[in-house]
């Protein structure tokens, strides 16, 4: 990002006490190497990390997965549970319509919490 | 239904957004702040506002009117709404906001170094856009006739304006106050009106559900959806979500790749909040206006219901917060896809200066306006339903694989994207121009997902197995950039 102090790029130049600002261009967009992207090691560091993250992502979205579409099967397969009743609501009502939502935020706060316990490991053993 | 009170209701949210997008200006000063408010949004904020922009006609009145329209099934429809949002928690979050991309075919070039990829993605990101911003335009009709009888058009031109206006004004930084704003305006405007109707019923003596009534009442479509077409659904709507460009453009607004995951969260906590009101309504609509079911114009259960079962001038009040909150609806999520629209475009057609930019919001406005007037209006939350079955199969391919799979080549999600938008556009077309389709031969091209996107996936994956020698030379670096944490230093305080 351009920001204040910065040359303007070539052509009329902008009037006293403005600055003229236009987004990075062409390909690299401001890809600095971060860290010692030759370095073995710490590849093998990032290696790692990128393959627990999705373990992580990918055993609970395949968790929640299974669960919608047992719903699924269940509500499709088994319309009898139709006339399971709390306070004149179905029961699939009730799950569907209440019951995922609270799983869905568990789920989600249960990623978060795994998901930086693995970035706060990486931090230790690359000592950043 | 009182004419006065509804126009004042628009005009109230049509002046406070275009007062709060002036606020915001004073703020907007350099290119950063024109495309993603420089980085410094908060996560309440922020969360805020993705909420804003994501409920749209779909969520505020086709959810209800759907299941109004075929019951249960409907449920499914805002479970995929809101779990698509865990997964682009799970996958997607973090990694994009530290890709350092402003948009998606940004994040493209920077992944796959290929002007290519960059082209093909820019075309199918202002093409998933205006197929949703159509929608949003027919539910701003469809509001307006119902409850002033004035003419449709004027709803869509008057929320294309106003939109087209405030980005012009501020660009994201503004876009972002009026986006939170405007999520609690609608979230208030669902659930005022939804806690009095049910307090009346109350007072009243009578059961909300009619004694569960309301939960027997045979669907009046043309039948409910097997599992096919549940599983199709819930596919298109839970991948669909990844590859949104509005959606999108929100992250790179988080300052660390940690708060885009706070802020996901925080995201998934409103929308588990605010989907319980639009059920709650559509339940009453089954026992209340069942007749909107028979007459194709159960969008309009929620703007209908005060009056019918409050009425007087409570229910006009109620109906005027109720026009208020859709108008709210209408105008972020177009106003989101407007800002994210242009700065697609403007980055590959006008070289990506604050001028450019202003031009090509005026292009994302008004083609999806003319393509809005051009077509009828169809069933809100189906419409939206084919728009993410298309992102699922184009974009979403590249966004996943792009993130997490080291040997993606150019190539390999060139030819993914093609394929899924090929097959989504030949399902959707067959659906629509095919008559003697029933069955579950019907349902694959009304709900084709289930097999596009599984499909897009494996022709991104073979090509880029048979072109395995051109991954992008930079691919390393770029994985190390988009995974490993930001440095520890530069956290700013909390306020």
């Amino acid at each position: 990002m351009t920001g204040p102090g910065t040359p303007p790029p070539a052509g009329r130049p902008p009037a006293a006490g403005r600055v003229r600002v236009t987004a990075p261009e062409g390909a690299p967009l401001g890809l600095a190497r971060r860290r010692a992207a030759d370095d073995p090691a710490a590849e093998f560091y990032v290696r790692s990390l990128i393959r627990s993250q999705l373990r992580l992502s990918l055993s609970v979205a395949l968790g929640f997965l299974l669960l919608l579409l047992c719903l699924a099967v269940v509500v499709a397969a088994w319309p009898q549970i139709h006339a399971i009743r709390i306070l004149t609501i179905p029961l699939p009502w009730i799950v569907l319509g209440i019951g995922v939502y609270p799983i869905i935020l568990l789920g989600a706060f249960l990623y978060n919490r795994a998901s930086a316990r693995y970035e706060a490991r990486y931090r230790d053993v690359t000592g950043e | 239904m009182n004419a006065g009170t509804s126009l004042a209701a628009i005009a109230v949210v049509v002046l406070s957004t275009v007062l709060i997008a002036v606020h915001g200006l004073r703020l907007s000063r350099t290119t950063g702040d024109f495309y993603v408010a420089s980085r410094t949004v908060r996560p309440w904020w922020n969360a805020s506002a993705i909420g804003g922009e994501y409920l749209s006609a779909a969520s505020f009145l086709g959810i209800a009117g759907l299941i109004v329209v075929s019951g249960q099934d409907a449920l499914w429809f805002p479970i995929g709404y809101t779990a698509g949002y865990l997964m682009l928690l799970l996958f997607v979050a973090a990694p994009l906001r530290r890709s350092g991309a402003y948009t998606l075919p940004d994040f493209a070039q920077i992944r796959l170094g290929s002007r290519v990829a960059r082209l093909v993605t820019s075309v199918l990101v202002v093409m998933v856009g205006w197929l949703y911003i159509v929608p949003q335009l027919h539910g701003a009709a469809l509001t307006l006739g119902i409850t002033t009888g004035l003419p449709g058009w004027l709803g869509a031109g008057l929320v294309m304006a106003v939109v087209c206006l405030t980005v012009l004004a501020g660009g994201m930084r503004s876009i972002t106050f009026v986006q939170a704003f405007q999520f609690w305006l609608k979230l208030g405007a669902l659930a005022v009106p939804t806690v009095f109707m049910l307090l009346q019923l109350g007072v009243a003596g009578r059961s909300p559900t009619g004694n569960g009534l309301a939960f027997d009442l045979p669907p009046a479509a043309i039948g409910s959806s097997g599992i096919y077409g549940t599983i199709s659904l819930i596919v298109a709507l839970l991948f669909g979500t990844l590859g949104l460009p509005h959606v999108l453009v929100r992250f790179y607004t988080n300052p660390d790749g940690p708060s885009a995951r706070r802020t996901t969260a925080i995201v998934l906590g409103l929308l588990s909040v605010f989907y319980l009101f639009p059920t709650v309504l559509g339940v009453l609509g089954r026992l209340h206006l069942p007749e909107l079911a028979l007459a194709g114009n159960a969008d309009a259960t929620v703007l209908l219901l005060p009056e019918r079962i409050v009425g007087g001038t409570a229910g006009n009040l109620l109906t005027a917060v109720v026009i208020g909150g859709a108008f709210a609806a209408f105008m972020s999520t177009t106003s989101g896809l407007v800002v994210s629209l242009a700065g697609v475009m403007s980055q590959d057609l006008f070289g990506g200066t604050v001028r450019g930019f202003r031009y090509a919001t005026v292009l994302a406005s008004v083609i999806p306006l003319l393509l809005a007037l051009g077509t009828s209006t169809l069933a809100l939350a189906g419409a939206i339903g084919s728009v993410f079955a298309f992102t699922a199969s184009t974009l979403c391919p590249l966004l996943l694989l792009g993130i997490w799979w080291r040997r993606l080549t150019a190539a390999g999600a060139v030819a993914g994207m093609l394929t899924g938008a090929v097959g989504c556009a030949a399902a959707m077309a067959a659906a629509s121009l095919v008559p003697g389709l029933s069955g579950l031969a019907r349902e694959v091209a009304v709900q084709p997902a289930a097999w596009t996107v599984p499909l897009a996936f494996l022709v991104t994956v073979v090509v880029s197995l048979a072109t395995a020698g051109q991954t992008s030379r930079t691919t390393t670096a770029v994985m190390t950039r988009l995974h490993a944490p930001e440095r520890a230093a530069p956290v700013p305080p909390r306020p």
